[in-house]
């Protein structure tokens, strides 16, 4: 197999409506993935972000068990579940990264419990787990791209309450930010883009998404808006490149992704000289 | 008689059961430079932070600007612009990528739904002159996880004062500031009483400079023990009274200046 040859073959198959798709909605979540990373990990949502993605498995077998689709049941249940989780982290006692691995835990016990009593699921364990990134619908990238516009207008709107609620607390609360329907929104929007996510990502991979872009952003960047839209660009740009190599290796599409993700956020911790260029 | 900047009538503050602040009463005219003191524990800067709304109250009023704070901590944010606040311990992660201009900047924004590009020219000059009257111009680039405690404070005092307030509240201020940096804030903080008509409302254990200073002080341990001017409240007697009489003071003429063990 020569290179051009190679090449017109990945040109081809990206032609195809199903490829298409795919990296559409690969780059629309890594977009999300990468703005609301950028405040997840600095505000130590990290966890909370892998519980959600867990939790979702339960949501998906309750949907099963309603009889309803769960490409659009999943987006309540991961809301409601996402303000649940956050009310017990702060009313218990309990360590939060104990508290939050009972929940990711269980509930994904929980959800593969309920889906054996369903042995005709069409999309099987696997997809569940892992994603399945080339069955994403028109309808699905409709919805990402809707709550990609939310998440733009969110942060460009809210960015310097965003900034002070992360940095302190009781500094924001004198200056007047409405810490709770802040903290609660961002909540919302992060547990909607798992929802919306989980379908394409999967439940072991949809952390990575938040997680992975915006920690190499950090050490790329040396001032905050800065490091919001790298974070952001590294989550598109990653998809793009796990989807070329998951087209010219013939590789899970979901995986090559992640794996694209560590290998920029490899290149960042192992190139200080990269960050001059960025910034 | 000025118009009370800080109105608090009957301030009580429980955390769980315990009986943190006690029927606290006192106004704070514009222009002038209240202290707080009093023993730790005494509730100073829970005060300070019921005032805000940062910790609930369980009775009594605030009025702020004429503006009554909510028992929730809401006040209009017209109102909320006017306050500025410089905590005791200011505890952040600092591995936060926000530089020292982005901080500053933070102190001049109108918080809320706005483009955060839109007057970037004037903030960027009110920014710039913050930090000048701070002498911390140069440290602009620098991220705030990589200052000193003496600089994060000059930084936070440019936060303070990079627009026109009417009311500033500082816990332990010059905490980690030398001898330089002491006398360079107090002057900051004259041009802002006097110049700009600033309510100043501090929390301090130097009482030599809280006479020097300041036009009233607040005694306080739990409840208000007295209050008043510098040279009817420092007394050797109210601060034995206040800070218990196991505590010796360091006196010069007979005037106290430092609390000791």
């Amino acid at each position: 197999m020569t290179i051009p040859a190679e090449l017109t073959r990945i040109i081809q198959l990206f032609q195809l409506p199903f490829m298409q798709r795919a990296l559409m909605g690969g780059i629309l979540t890594g977009l999300m993935g990468g703005m609301l990373g950028s405040f997840t990990i600095l505000r130590q949502l990290s966890f909370f972000s892998d519980a959600l993605g867990h939790s979702a498995l339960l949501g998906i077998s309750i949907s099963l068990l309603l009889r309803l689709d769960p490409s659009w049941a999943i987006l309540p249940f991961a809301v409601v579940f996402a303000l649940g989780v956050t009310y017990f982290m702060e009313r218990t006692q309990l360590w939060t990264d104990a508290l939050l691995n009972i929940i990711y835990s269980s509930s994904l016990a929980i959800g593969i419990i309920i889906l054996s009593f369903r042995d005709n699921y069409r999309g099987g364990i696997n997809n569940i787990l892992f994603g399945d990134i080339l069955g994403i619908r028109e309808s699905d990238l409709i919805l990402s791209g809707l709550l990609l516009l939310i998440c733009i207008a969110f942060i460009t709107l809210t960015v310097r309450s965003q900034m002070l609620l992360t940095l302190n607390e009781p500094l924001a609360i004198a200056r007047g930010v409405a810490v709770t329907p802040h903290r609660t929104f961002f909540i919302v929007l992060l547990s909607l883009l798992v929802g919306i996510s989980i379908k394409a990502i999967g439940v072991l991979l949809i952390s990575a998404f938040v997680v992975i872009p915006a920690c190499a952003a950090r050490l790329l960047t040396r001032n905050f808006i800065s490091y919001i839209i790298v974070s952001s660009a590294l989550g598109g740009f990653s998809a793009v490149l796990g989807m070329i190599l998951s087209a010219l290796l013939n590789l899970p599409s979901g995986p090559s992704i992640v794996t694209m993700q560590l290998a920029i956020f490899l290149l960042a911790i192992l190139i200080p000289n990269l960050k001059l260029l960025v910034s | 008689m000025k118009n009370p900047v800080l109105m608090v009538d009957r301030l009580t503050v429980y955390h769980d059961t315990y009986l943190a602040v006690d029927n606290v009463s006192f106004n704070l005219e514009e222009g002038t430079d209240m202290a707080i003191i009093g023993p730790n524990g005494a509730g100073k800067s829970t005060l300070i932070q019921s005032i805000l709304g940062i910790l609930p109250r369980q009775n009594g009023d605030v009025f702020i600007l004429g503006q009554s704070l909510s028992r929730s901590g809401y006040l209009p944010n017209y109102v909320r612009q006017e306050i500025a606040y410089l905590p005791q311990n200011f505890m952040f992660d600092r591995r936060i990528p926000i530089t020292v201009e982005e901080l500053v900047g933070l102190g001049w924004d109108k918080l809320g739904l706005k483009l955060p590009w839109v007057g970037s020219r004037s903030r960027y000059q009110a920014i710039r002159q913050a930090l000048i009257k701070v002498d911390a111009w140069k440290l602009r680039h620098n991220l705030i996880g990589g200052l000193s405690g003496g600089e994060m404070k000059r930084v936070l005092l440019a936060y303070c004062v990079v627009r026109p307030r009417r009311l500033l509240i500082l816990d332990e201020a010059l905490a980690g500031l030398d001898f330089q940096g002491e006398l360079d804030f107090y002057q900051l903080l004259y041009q802002l009483k006097k110049e700009e008509g600033w309510a100043i409302l501090q929390i301090s254990h130097d009482l030599d400079q809280v006479r020097k200073h300041c036009d009233r002080v607040l005694c306080l341990n739990r409840m208000v023990l007295s209050e008043g001017t510098p040279e009817t409240i420092l007394s050797p007697e109210n601060i034995s009274v206040a800070y218990s009489s196991q505590l010796r003071l360091i006196s010069n003429n007979n005037t106290p200046y430092k609390i000791t063990g």
